[in-house]
């Protein structure tokens, strides 16, 4: 049990949290937009994965950030196509949602296999880049705590940065902008901010191509800073992760950050327990977080209807 | 509208839907293949090819309208459940264990394991149509999570008590003879599985439209609040339509495992078969009658796409584009392809232009 603490408590612990957080974080901030503007996005998986395939083989020939942006354009577009089928069309966004992470699946592995020459599972065979990490070594120099600040946050992606940035973009975004407001009006009564002449489909559109955008920066990040390469199916269920920390952070982008942050904290934990605890089975700590997502809904919610 | 214009109109639309989806797996095909016409030959012939692929055609058909009758059945309730795969796993895991045990001796176990499979699924189905009922947890993020815990507890039952060592613990031994679905026409995968899923749906069908629980579930489905007004107590009817959708889950899985197809339990045995049910749901409108067909018909895309995995070098998985344009066509609400989408696009070029001008 004491090494489970000292793991815990270690530098190299938290700089493992953020590693594991930050692709959970990107996805769980769009769920958040698109959620406020009345319309859950069960795509969030679907988006990584077709982000994470997108930006890994477009940084085979091109820059990395080429490839990052490649997978937010690409994350951005399926929002539109599920703005469109579900506002246009009529469709229930839940369904249209769960086409796309259908399209996604079958489509990554076809699209592997013709960007790799007829490889299925992984893109080893594709030179493709990783995203760079920011040295903060000079954090040393800090008397005291500089070599444990620099063992915890040096070293991250760039888009970790761009993630931690984001969340304040979006609470400032949403609290202190009259668009943020809007935003905020049309999720809590369509109709009222629809008969203040705010259309609500225009900002629906904009959540969901915002939160499509996300879900593909989230993909890019596993797929080139986590992991580097594709691998099938290598989302495993992040993004429906996300989603839960969407629901857990009541709506709000410092609440969703700090679910996404716990289920990273459980993720790096049943990344680092095989090794602490080698008695116990693999597949037990593998169920962790997604069993913490389950209890965490469970308990948040009951508290909100309580309250 | 007469019930026959609607049925006419709706065949309509899902034929329309299948032919879009099949232009674009013709241009995917097309594009990614070294022998584009063979390839497409094999996908659309393919199923016909011999008398055992026929026979996978049906079979996988049998577990379709299963999987699709367990999301109707949550659909019909306006709940978005989607822990069918979860509970395959944990019905599949539950008859392995009673047909590898002393009691797999014995025809007993076949009914034995269905039973127990189904039980298993459906508690898998009862907690989160429960926690949503008592704690408001949203049941499409806790079904999904309950599908990989199941799926990971499935895998640990079976490497430490079902596998056998010779399989480098991915799958047991063979179940006995008298524990494994009985073949209708010999050397293919026609079984009992067959019976058992056109059972399901002929009770689905009477519980849905010949109960009251059927009427008050529909009625909950329709309108939530007016059923509500009328007394209908519609958490009940959440809570026990996620139970019985699980039910029938959980014998799906029994179904794969003691089928014809497998006759043993292996890693993964579901391979992802549980979730088109949405399809086969969404197409078939929730309708339990309309099922066995969609799912016919579903089935034969299915088998062709895995046989051109097989036999040329286009991969299976096209058939998740095909899944996925079907279903974003069918749930959405255009009628036509002619004067309707006509005015509507150009209704909503100049309703778009308007704000800018």
């Amino acid at each position: 049990m004491n090494e489970i603490f000292d793991t815990i408590l270690s530098a190299a612990f938290v700089a493992a949290v953020i590693r594991t957080t930050t692709p959970v974080l990107f996805a769980s901030l769009g769920g958040l937009l698109s959620d406020l503007v009345g319309s859950l996005n069960v795509a969030l998986e679907g988006m990584m994965l077709i982000g994470a395939l997108t930006a890994v083989v477009v940084s085979a020939y091109a820059p990395w950030y080429v490839g990052v942006l490649a997978g937010l354009a690409v994350g951005g577009m399926l929002g539109g196509l599920m703005a469109l089928f579900h506002l246009r069309f009529k469709a229930d966004v839940i369904l249209v949602g769960f086409a796309v992470n259908i399209i996604a699946a079958g489509g990554t592995v076809t699209a592997l296999n013709y960007a790799t020459g007829g490889d299925k599972g992984t893109s080893i065979n594709l030179p493709s880049k990783a995203v760079p990490s920011l040295d903060l070594s000079f954090l040393d120099a800090i008397p005291g705590i500089g070599p444990v600040l620099t063992q915890m946050f040096s070293g991250h992606s760039y888009l970790t940065w761009l993630a931690v940035f984001l969340v304040f973009a979006i609470w400032y975004f949403l609290y202190r902008t009259p668009e943020g407001l809007r935003f905020r009006a049309v999720g809590e009564y369509p109709a009222a901010a629809e008969a203040a002449g705010i259309s609500p489909n225009r900002l629906r559109t904009y959540g969901l191509v915002a939160s499509g955008a996300l879900a593909g920066l989230g993909g890019a990040q596993l797929a080139m800073f986590n992991f580097v390469g594709f691998t099938r199916d290598m989302t495993a269920g992040r993004g429906f992760i996300a989603l839960g920390a969407v629901l857990l952070g009541r709506r709000h982008p410092v609440g969703t950050a700090i679910a996404a942050v716990l289920f990273g904290a459980f993720e790096a934990l049943s990344i680092a327990l095989p090794g602490i605890l080698p008695r116990v089975p693999g597949e037990v700590i593998h169920t962790i977080p997604f069993v913490v997502t389950v209890l965490a809904l469970m308990l948040s919610s009951k508290r909100r209807v309580t309250a | 509208m007469t019930n026959g214009k609607i049925f006419f109109d709706e065949t309509r639309r899902i034929l329309f839907a299948a032919a879009i989806a099949l232009l674009v797996a013709l241009v995917i095909i097309l594009i990614a293949s070294k022998a584009p016409l063979e390839t497409f030959e094999t996908f659309i012939a393919g199923p016909l090819s011999s008398k055992r692929t026929v026979g996978n055609w049906i079979d996988d058909s049998a577990k379709l309208a299963l999987a699709g009758l367990a999301f109707s059945l949550v659909f019909q309730a306006r709940q978005f459940a989607l822990g069918v795969q979860g509970q395959v796993y944990a019905g599949g895991t539950v008859a392995a264990a009673i047909a590898l045990s002393p009691l797999g001796l014995s025809w007993v176990s076949i009914p034995v394991a269905a039973i127990a499979a189904m039980m298993a699924g459906a508690f898998l189905g009862f907690i989160p149509g429960y926690a949503k009922a008592k704690l408001n947890a949203n049941e499409i993020v806790s079904s999904l999570m309950l599908n990989y815990i199941a799926y990971d507890i499935a895998n640990l039952f079976l490497r430490l008590y079902l596998a056998s060592p010779k399989s480098g613990l991915t799958a047991s031994e063979a179940f006995p003879a008298s524990a494994v679905y009985p073949a209708f026409i010999a050397r293919t995968r026609i079984d009992l599985g067959v019976v058992l899923a056109l059972g399901a749906v002929a009770i689905v069908w009477f519980l849905l439209y010949r109960t009251a629980w059927g009427l008050r579930l529909r009625l909950t489905g329709h309108n939530a609040r007016f059923a509500a007004y009328s007394g209908i107590r519609s958490n009940f009817i959440m809570v026990s339509a996620m139970t019985a959708s699980g039910a029938i889950g959980g014998l799906l899985g029994a179904l794969f495992v003691q089928g014809q197809g497998f006759a043993k339990i292996v890693v993964g045995f579901e391979g992802g078969l549980s979730f088109e049910g949405i399809l086969i749901a969404i197409v078939a409108r929730n309708r339990p009658l309309a099922i066995p067909f969609v799912a016919l018909g579903y089935g034969y895309l299915r088998q062709g796409a895995a046989l051109m995995g097989y036999r040329t070098d286009v991969p299976a998985e096209v058939i998740g584009i095909v899944q996925g344009i079907v279903i974003l066509l069918v749930a959405s609400s255009f009628t036509l392809p002619g004067r309707a989408l006509l005015n509507r696009i150009m209704g909503g070029s100049s309703a778009a232009r308007a704000p800018s001008t």
